[in-house]
């Protein structure tokens, strides 16, 4: 603040006519002059200070008069430097006071107005400039970003949707929401940052919801991990490993705001850096390379993919002729394992149950008649109607929580919620990979948001869905959670690789691996 | 030893001595066979102990307890890892494992005992179903701590061996009430605490019973009594049955029945109460509740 009024003040000196070192003079001379007059003086301050209109009247006073006031009545001594900056400081206050009212002398009320207008202005013209620059340097970013997803607006339309993001925001998941922000800023940095570009284009794969499916997004996060490891050159003066380490830490953190990771993806990613730390460093970058490689397939080979086969397996065993089974979502493990008792040759019907907005249901059916396998295919909503006549009910999991709570795409919770009611067993099939340390007991401490536009759309009828238009409303907030969890005891056994079990034994298996990994 | 040889002495075990069970019959058998093998190689031997068991299960006892006592027994005895080359000292090895492991099942009856007895208070009032050797030493060790309780026992059909239950316990001098399977729902607000054995212990921490097992549970779930499992841990088998239509048959029918009659029209020897009415399970390892079948389960055999 004093650095802007100093401006102001050297200006109004000017119009006095006074320059600093002609002020000095004069105060010099006051105080000689005090010595003289102390008792005026000390009548003035008594006079002046309480009622400044006084001083209106004494305008015709002259000038060393109305200085006088200000000085303290220390004259007589000889002054200190701290006693004269004190002297000046004040005076420079007078001086303002004097100046305005010489000012109402000289000029009229309207010129007045129109000075202090003026000064205002100039006050916050400078104000503003210096916060307004930063703001040219973030409006290209905000550019790009739109560019890429709907070049048709205009920066400042924009602007309006980013203010009414937060209004629409259901207040119970506030913390799930990801900011959109730091979302952009981070893509800004993969270009700075080293993201392999396998990662990135993970990354839009993710976003675009193109890869679905824990098993499938833990597949592709190890391909395109195996192809980082492949490309990766260590700059000079570095280890390989600590290097990747680095490397994977930014690609983890891209794919992370594209999409929060899969406990899959995340379990995946343990065990390899563990592989990493593990690695013997008088090996040759490329030697490491191989075995890392081999890490990865290892990975893929026992944890997944023979897990599946496990499961598969397993489960064939429990079906039997005659068997109705109803399956919910798409899940690439319980198709595989309906498919292969289908080549099995057991007889038996499935019931696919389905929801919107993702609907995934369709693939798997799709893909189950393509096998020959008879099906039906009916609406969450319809659940009640068919759950009669199931006799198992076959889900996937997207994790599996230590407390026993089976975590899965929305709605599994329902189905198994029904079956429970109408004492249908339920099997939850789902490797070990994915069981996880996590703890959870209803769906909205961690879970993850989807596109909540899709739910205004609707896919069955041609007329437009009545929810179209209400993108602008504030009031209307839907919600699109892709998670849910499912209490143990509505589920009658876990399907693994290792064996069938209880849900309660989650952290049995878990204390398991972590035995056999340290 | 072979084929019908093993099925006799099998038999003649369990004949001989009442108090032996069947899977203890079951493994005294193995090692009787290891004792008298004549093969050269551990494979050979393993070969005619598999053999041995399939012949056992052929018998006319239930096969819940020989599956899981004779698994339990070539998973620690035969199949654990041995360090000598020569075969004879292997084949000794195997038997000090064996008597072994036959004193350590003669033990856990007397821990889960000790342990169980002590849920038996003054003025209780007890039902249990079918004849079962542990509970009723449990029942003989609380009578001579002098506590003084009232005990129900199940006819249970078919065979109707609770009346033999009740003469054993009159014997004893306890106080014993034979009641009809069917009044199961009856005495239940009476009693205050369930007591079953049992013959096999399944993944779930459920178990595979004499048939009304199930009922009885159920029961006690809906009167809110606890329903209290007493069993040996080498009753624990690796067996996951969804619901009662997924237990195997061999488990719910003799090998005769099997072979000869239509199964629909037969009733199962046993059934499978789920491990959500069970309260408590009694065994060698100390109380365990339901879900901690499966951890055992887990740390054996994985």
């Amino acid at each position: 603040m004093d650095k802007k009024k100093e401006p102001l003040k050297k200006e109004k000196v000017a119009e006095d006519g006074l320059t600093k070192k002609e002020r000095r003079a004069l105060k010099v001379q006051v105080k000689k002059t005090e010595i003289q007059n102390v008792i005026q003086v000390n009548e003035t301050i008594v006079e002046n200070k309480p009622n400044p209109e006084k001083e209106k009247q004494k305008q015709n006073v002259s000038h060393k008069t109305n200085d006088t006031p200000n000085d303290p009545p220390v004259s007589g001594k000889l002054l200190s430097d701290k006693e004269l900056r004190k002297l000046e400081w004040e005076k420079k206050l007078t001086d303002q006071k004097t100046k305005e009212l010489e000012s109402v002398k000289a000029l009229s009320k309207a010129e007045l107005k129109a000075k202090r207008r003026e000064q205002q202005e100039s006050q916050r013209s400078a104000k503003t400039s210096s916060k307004v620059e930063p703001t040219p340097t973030k409006t290209p970013s905000v550019n790009i970003k739109q560019s890429k997803t709907e070049p048709k607006k205009s920066p400042v339309q924009k602007q309006i949707i980013r203010k009414t993001i937060p209004i629409q925001r259901v207040q119970l998941v506030q913390h799930l929401y990801i900011d959109n922000s730091s979302e952009s800023n981070d893509k800004n940095s993969i270009l700075h940052n080293k993201v392999h570009p396998a990662f990135v284009r993970l990354g839009t794969q993710y976003s675009n919801k193109n890869v679905l499916g824990s098993n499938a997004r833990c597949l592709a996060l190890l391909a395109a991990l195996k192809q980082l490891v492949d490309n990766l050159q260590t700059p000079p003066k570095q280890e390989f490993c600590r290097y990747l380490e680095t490397v994977l830490k930014s690609c983890t953190n891209y794919l992370q705001n594209c999409r929060p990771l899969a406990v899959s993806m995340i379990n995946a990613l343990r065990n390899f850096n563990l592989q990493l730390t593990q690695i013997d460093t008088n090996l040759n970058d490329n030697e490491k390379r191989i075995k890392l490689q081999d890490v990865i397939d290892i990975y893929i080979n026992d944890d997944i993919r023979k897990a599946g086969e496990a499961i598969s397996m397993r489960v064939r065993e429990k079906i039997s002729d005659g068997d109705v089974i109803l399956t919910y979502g798409c899940s690439s493990l319980i198709r595989k394992i309906l498919l292969e008792a289908h080549k099995d040759e057991k007889k038996f019907e499935v019931i696919i149950v389905d929801s919107r907005p993702l609907l995934e249901g369709k693939e798997m059916l799709r893909r189950l008649v393509v096998a020959g396998i008879k099906c039906s295919y009916v609406l969450i909503n319809a659940l009640s109607y068919v759950m009669n006549s199931v006799t198992k009910v076959i889900l996937g999991a997207h994790a599996l929580l230590t407390n026993g709570y089976v975590m899965s795409r929305i709605g599994t919770a329902q189905v198994a919620l029904l079956a429970r009611a109408y004492n249908k067993p339920v099997l939850v099939c789902c490797e070990t990979y994915k069981f996880s340390e996590r703890v959870q007991t209803d769906s909205f401490v961690y879970n993850e948001i989807g596109d909540a536009d899709l739910l205004r759309t609707t896919h069955t009828s041609e007329t437009e869905s009545p929810l179209s238009k209400t993108k602008d409303m504030n009031k209307l907030m839907p919600l699109n959670l892709l998670y849910d969890v499912t209490p143990p005891d509505l589920v009658t056994a876990v399907v693994t690789e290792i064996a069938i079990l209880p849900c309660t034994s989650v952290p049995v298996v878990l204390r398991i691996h972590a035995d056999e990994s340290t | 030893m072979e084929g019908e040889k093993v099925r006799q002495y099998f038999c003649k075990i369990i004949k001989e001595d009442e108090d032996v069970s069947v899977g203890v019959a079951a493994i005294r058998t193995l090692l009787e066979i290891i004792k008298h093998s004549k093969s050269e190689t551990v494979q050979e031997l393993e070969a005619n102990l598999k053999d041995a068991i399939s012949q056992m299960k052929n018998s006319n006892y239930t096969v819940a307890a020989i599956n899981s006592g004779c698994e339990l027994f070539l998973r620690f005895i035969t199949l654990a890892s041995l360090d000598t080359r020569d075969f004879d000292e292997c084949k000794k090895i195997m038997m000090d494992r064996g008597h072994l492991f036959i004193k350590k099942l003669d033990d856990s009856r007397g821990k889960i005992v000790k342990l169980a007895s002590n849920f038996i208070g003054d003025g209780s009032r007890i039902l249990t179903h079918s004849r079962s050797r542990v509970v009723l030493q449990t029942l003989r060790k609380a009578h001579k701590q002098n506590k003084r309780f009232e005990v129900f026992v199940t006819i249970s059909a078919p065979d109707n061996i609770g009346t033999r239950m009740c003469k054993d316990l009159e014997a004893e001098g306890i106080p014993c009430t034979l009641i009809l399977d069917s009044a199961i729902g009856y005495i239940m607000e009476q009693v205050d605490f369930i007591m079953v054995g049992t013959e096999g212990v399944v993944e779930s921490g459920g178990i595979v019973n004499k048939v009304g097992t199930n009922t009885m549970a159920v029961c006690a779930k809906e009167i809110n009594k606890p329903f209290y499992v007493l069993t040996e841990s080498f009753k624990f088998s690796r067996l996951f049955p969804l619901d009662q239509q997924d237990l195997p048959e061999e488990y719910k029918y003799t090998s005769e029945v099997r072979k000869s009659c239509d199964l629909r029209k037969i009733h199962p020897l046993v059934d499978y109460t789920p491990p959500s009415y069970i309260t408590l399970l009694f065994t060698d390892l100390g109380i365990l509740t339901p879900s901690a079948v499966s951890d055992e389960l887990i740390k054996l055999y994985l």
